[in-house]
């Protein structure tokens, strides 16, 4: 089972075509790892616009420098960093990000529900958070970032992610707790 | 250490974010990636015709420079062989040009243009973000044209397409010191 939705395997000759600037070749990767890498932008930037565009700009350096990738590790951690680099870089730039509307999701109506709406707890409370929060609470606890690799991201020190995780961390828990309590009591 | 490519290493995941599903993007985005890459396949093109043009008026201008410095000779223009045998035999200093062939002359070029870069950077640091862009633009463009000279080091329309891409980075800075002095002269 793949540790990540990134890891999706394309062949050696695809990657030598895209290489060499074919674009049916960059095309497919592109199709492969699309949803992967919006996904990730769209987590980090909480706005599905700016996902896109983080997204197609993502992939566009990636093509573009796709001859410095050496092949000594496996695309899709290549090309995740461009993306998380591209959308660390926008959220960093954009203080619009800061302020996400909060959508407010039903309650269960049914107990096959619960776990839906239990997700659907989880992408609001995200929302809530601060964009540097929520990129650094998801870089470490979903993309299995490090502490010296998210500080080198945002260009701060260990301490910054450390104490970044560690709020966003405690500010999802209270945004939740109500409802896992609810969750519970329905059992 | 572990290098940014490489994919990262399970951590916990106390809040349970990995339930949450893909996002899916709002849009298919490879028609405007393919137009980016277009574009850019399209510039790479001219830089290397224009590139290629510089180095024929180059050339021009070296035979030119050729004829004036030995205006007592009748015959047809001196080859480099030629040059370099009447540098042996004539006490008189040969231009610069007429020692060295034009590859010599560009790579020395790109050198100092470069040190000048590399002088500008150190003086007035990081260009306005405004300008910022078309810094990184030519950068990105630098580095391929530096990825195809590691394939073909002797192609004299390579190293054209380095210098003229340098100078306009070096035209960048200084045209940002002019807007400085100006705005310090307006005060």
């Amino acid at each position: 089972m793949p540790q990540t939705p990134f890891d999706i395997q394309l062949d050696d000759l695809t990657f030598a075509r895209a290489k060499r600037g074919n674009l049916r070749a960059c095309e497919q990767i592109f199709r492969a790892f699309q949803q992967p890498c919006f996904s990730v932008a769209f987590r980090i930037c909480q706005c599905r616009e700016t996902a896109q565009e983080v997204t197609q700009e993502a992939f566009i350096t990636a093509f573009r420098k796709i001859r410095q990738y050496r092949g000594d590790a496996p695309f899709w951690g290549w090309l995740r960093r461009v993306v998380v680099n591209h959308a660390i870089s926008t959220i960093r730039r954009d203080t619009r990000h800061d302020t996400v509307e909060y959508r407010d999701f039903h309650e269960p109506q049914a107990p096959q529900q619960e776990k839906l709406g239990l997700a659907m707890d989880l992408e609001a409370a995200l929302g809530v958070l601060n964009a540097q929060d929520r990129a650094v609470v998801w870089l470490h606890d979903v993309e299995g970032y490090n502490h010296k690799e998210i500080a080198e991201l945002f260009g701060k020190t260990e301490s910054f992610s450390k104490t970044r995780l560690s709020r966003a961390r405690g500010r999802l828990r209270d945004l939740l707790q109500p409802r896992q309590s609810t969750a519970t009591g329905l059992r | 250490m572990m290098t940014p490519n490489q994919p990262h290493r399970r951590t916990e995941d106390p809040l349970n974010l990995r339930s949450l599903p893909l996002a899916e993007p709002p849009r298919d985005g490879w028609a405007d990636v393919e137009a980016a890459l277009l574009g850019q396949a399209r510039r790479g093109r001219l830089l290397r015709v224009g590139g290629g043009l510089l180095a024929v008026a180059a050339s021009a201008v070296l035979a030119f420079g050729l004829l004036i410095g030995n205006p007592g000779s009748n015959t047809a223009p001196a080859t480099s062989e030629s040059a370099s045998a009447l540098a042996q035999t004539t006490t008189e200093p040969v231009p610069a040009p007429l020692r060295e062939p034009p590859i010599e002359s560009l790579i020395a070029m790109s050198q100092q243009l470069e040190n000048r870069i590399r002088a500008y950077r150190s003086g007035i640091g990081d260009l306005p973000s405004n300008v910022l862009v078309y810094q990184v633009e030519l950068q990105d463009l630098i580095v391929q044209v530096d990825e195809e000279l590691s394939a073909t080091p002797d192609s004299p329309e390579l190293w054209s397409q380095r210098v003229s891409l340098l100078l306009d980075v070096t035209r960048l800075y200084e045209n940002s010191l002019r807007r400085d002095y100006y705005r310090m002269a307006s005060l």
